[in-house]
């Protein structure tokens, strides 16, 4: 390829590349008023001119023009200048943006802001670093509101995978406002797809309703949006407080967050929850850290979740301690209670010094060594050393690969001591295997079996076997204690449950809706357009053109990812592994690796 | 005498498009419509690339190549013939991506990984195009990028280009000609995986 081929074809791409906005530019090109840009003083070989230097010039010139049309539409009331004036200053859209934050902005026909406003005391302090909205005056809709969303994000507003803003535009013109919400929501998908990922965009076009005084004059009470108002309006008619024009009932779910009233109303939950600030307060109050000011909490509400409960972090200078606090009543379902006397400085008879980055990975390699001597000889890869807390311990996670295989550890960062381990490593070790009880543990205690911990499983979820699908039940040992790791799926619901082995109770459970619905997608998914795992299956066998029975360490895995339904399958043939992305309703192939191991 | 006669063609069809951009930006100036779209269709490429060559960002070079076009309206009027119309409405451009980088806080653009944002969804915008572009982008210097976009899109001179970027023009010369090299070596790379 010439020079000159080659810069003909980025110029050809280039140009294909750079959109066409003509119109747009159009629509924001007036009449030509007779503003002079003047050449900048030209140097020797100088043929350019300096914009900034003379937008700088020109609005000096244009003030008092702009002052006499001003004055002139004071005393003409209408006329040319005034249609300007219309054109630049009168409201066409109102555009509000909730998450907790509640920001409301106006929009000028040409998709300026007008005024961008904080509705409560979080949107002043997301809106500070821009003069409290006034930088944006001016600027461009979508401009203003990226901008606006990246101020959340850093806030930690959009921190939680669940959480959700809501875009709301007012616009006595339906069809404009119906194009702006499509516009708004690409654009904040698009930049929370970058920084937040897995957080949701909802979005409404309000509309004027004769029914909606009083709830305007509740909006204007209780600090909050027209687009958050009418979001509380649609959960006060699903849980029937709308019928006795409930204020109480208004202000406490104005309080909450839109991501805890979206959940309230796909849940279909009647009951009001007891909010962040409730939930923080309960945690900190059965830690026993309320009088500490150091301490901070971080809450996720897990409303969709059962039982519907509040994800509570408290922090504090010695650790970082989770709490589950149920939504409505207040209590706290699992945690440590009284912080200071069990777990604070002083408590624990550990060494003043944590021990190296070096030291802890020789504590798990030295361990590693004991239990697969086989593996001795092989040099360490890849090892990453992070100190951590775990439930108010300070501890290194150790990970590294020996011949191929992955270790992880937790190591006591005080003592050195082996606290949690795990691998892939499947060669029986000495002297103790990971896959039977270690010397001295669970030698008198009973393995309480598969099937118990299955129906343990199907208990909490309060389902039957007939109504899941997809099982796959796992024995494992984790830090010496048996464990059952049970999956199954509920129409578009994964569960997931670690069972203990021994008392068959519950240690740990997700419960996780997958809908097809927040990205844009098509609308299917439905578990009666599932190829499923078998037709799965099928379509990668036949890609790599071979028959089951060639194959080994064959799995099969349903899953979502951004709201489409997939399989992932994967196996080995002699030693090449395949491993495939199958589309759960087309059965095509989304993406394959084939690896010679 | 043939590469000679051959320049001189060259030469000849860039005076003859600067005459034309310039009748073109005249008559906008006298508030042609007509005129300002068919200005925009034969710049917007030149403008596009400059300012996500400057800003490292489909969305916000998009907004700058809006807002230089919306400038060159209000401005026409005022436009004196100087012999390079697409180097004047360039400036436009390189000031208000810059302001734009000033406003934001940043003084370069943004990190590599932010050139994916070529759009996707353009039905025109063929996988080769995307490669000559990634390439262009993404492995070239900041100031190579900007040279051999300006040259190859804009059609602007190596002294304009150098008066442009406030960059002597030995070290536009120089920049051209190794970033040139530079892409051509990486798009055979490509060729051959």
């Amino acid at each position: 390829m010439t020079d000159r081929e080659l810069e003909r074809c980025l110029s050809e791409a280039v140009n294909r590349t750079a959109p066409d906005d003509l119109e747009a530019i159009l629509s924001r090109c007036g009449a030509q008023n007779g503003s002079v840009m003047e050449m900048k003083e030209r140097k020797a070989n100088q043929n350019i001119i300096d914009a900034a230097v003379k937008e700088g010039t020109s609005k000096k010139k244009l003030r008092p023009w702009l002052a006499a049309a001003c004055a002139a539409l004071v005393l003409l009331g209408v006329g040319g200048g005034g249609l300007m004036y219309h054109q630049s200053y009168a409201v066409a859209s109102v555009v509000s943006l909730d998450v907790n934050p509640s920001i409301e902005l106006t929009v000028n026909r040409g998709g300026r802001v007008i005024s961008c406003n904080a509705l409560n005391e979080e949107a002043a302090a997301v809106l500070f670093s821009m003069s409290g909205g006034k930088d944006l005056k001016g600027t461009k809709l979508d401009v203003a509101v990226n901008a606006i969303v990246g101020a959340l994000v850093q806030a930690g507003y959009m921190d939680s995978i669940s959480s959700a803003i809501l875009i709301s535009v007012e616009d006595n013109d339906q069809e404009r406002a119906a194009r702006l919400q499509q516009e708004l929501v690409a654009s904040v998908d698009g930049v929370l797809r970058t920084q937040a990922p897995g957080t949701s965009v909802l979005s409404q076009v309000l509309t004027q309703d004769a029914n909606t005084p009083a709830l305007e004059n509740m909006t204007f009470n209780s600090g909050i949006s027209a687009g958050k108002a009418a979001l509380v309006r649609k959960v006060m008619e699903m849980n029937g407080t709308i019928a006795t024009d409930s204020t109480t009932a208004f202000d406490k779910l104005a309080a909450l967050s839109v991501e805890e009233l979206n959940d309230l109303l796909e849940m279909g939950e009647t009951r009001i929850p007891i909010g962040k600030s409730a939930a923080a307060l309960a945690a900190e109050e059965y830690a026993g850290t309320l009088e500490l000011n150091s301490v901070t909490t971080d809450v996720d509400p897990e409303l969709d979740e059962f039982p519907p409960h509040y994800e509570v972090e408290v922090k504090t200078t010695w650790g970082e301690f989770e709490y589950m606090v149920d939504a409505f009543t207040g209590q706290v379902l699992s945690g440590q209670r009284d912080l200071q006397n069990t777990t604070g400085p002083g408590t624990q008879s550990t060494p003043a010094t944590i021990i190296t980055e070096t030291q802890a990975f020789d504590a798990a390699a030295e361990h590693c060594g004991a239990q697969y001597p086989g593996l001795q000889g092989y040099n360490a890869m890849n090892v990453v050393t992070k100190l951590d807390w775990d439930d108010g311990r300070q501890v290194y996670d150790v990970d590294f690969v020996i011949s191929g295989y992955q270790f992880e550890y937790e190591i006591d960062a005080y003592t050195g001591a082996v606290l949690k381990w795990d691998t892939d490593y499947r060669s029986t070790p000495t002297p103790a295997a990971p896959d039977s009880p270690p010397s001295g543990t669970g030698s008198d205690t009973q393995d309480v079996g598969q099937d118990a911990a299955k129906q343990a499983a199907l208990n909490h979820a309060g389902l039957t076997e007939s109504q899941v699908t997809n099982w796959k039940i796992e024995r494992e040992w984790d830090d010496g204690r048996l464990e059952y790791d049970v999956e199954f799926w509920c129409g578009t619901t994964e569960y997931d449950y670690t069972i203990d082995g021994h008392s068959c109770s519950i240690l740990k459970h997700e419960w996780d809706h997958h809908s097809s619905g927040h990205h844009g997608g098509s609308g299917t998914g439905t578990s009666s357009q599932d190829i499923g795992a078998d037709a799965a299956k099928a379509a990668a066998l036949a890609h790599a053109g071979v028959s089951e029975s060639q194959t080994t360490k064959m799995e099969v895995e349903r899953d979502w990812d951004d709201g489409r339904l997939e399989y992932e399958v994967e196996f080995d043939v002699g030693r090449t592994e395949y491993e495939y992305t199958i589309d759960g309703v087309t059965g095509s192939i989304l993406e394959y690796e084939q690896d010679v191991d | 005498m043939l590469a000679a006669s051959g320049v001189q063609t060259t030469e000849d069809k860039e005076n003859a498009r600067s005459r034309e951009l310039e009748q073109l930006l005249l008559q906008a100036g006298k508030g042609s419509r007509d005129a300002f779209g068919q200005l925009y269709t034969r710049t917007r490429g030149a403008v596009y690339a400059l300012t996500l060559s400057l800003l490292h960002n489909a969305q916000e070079a998009q907004d700058t190549a809006q807002d230089t076009f919306v400038k060159v309206w209000e401005s026409a009027p005022g436009y004196r013939p100087q012999g390079s119309p697409m180097a004047w409405l360039l400036t436009i451009a390189r000031n208000l991506a810059r302001s734009r980088l000033r406003q934001s806080g940043r003084l370069v653009g943004l990190d590599e990984e932010d050139w994916n944002a070529i759009p996707a969804a353009d039905p025109d915008v063929t996988p080769e195009d995307r490669q000559v572009l990634q390439e262009a982008l993404a492995r070239l210097g900041e100031e190579e990028r900007q040279i051999i976009l300006l040259h190859a899109v804009s059609g602007l001179k190596h002294r304009e280009i150098a008066d442009l970027l406030e960059l002597p023009v030995s070290t536009v010369l120089s920049k051209y000609h190794r970033g040139l090299k530079k892409l051509k070596s990486l798009m055979k790379g490509e060729d051959h995986t």
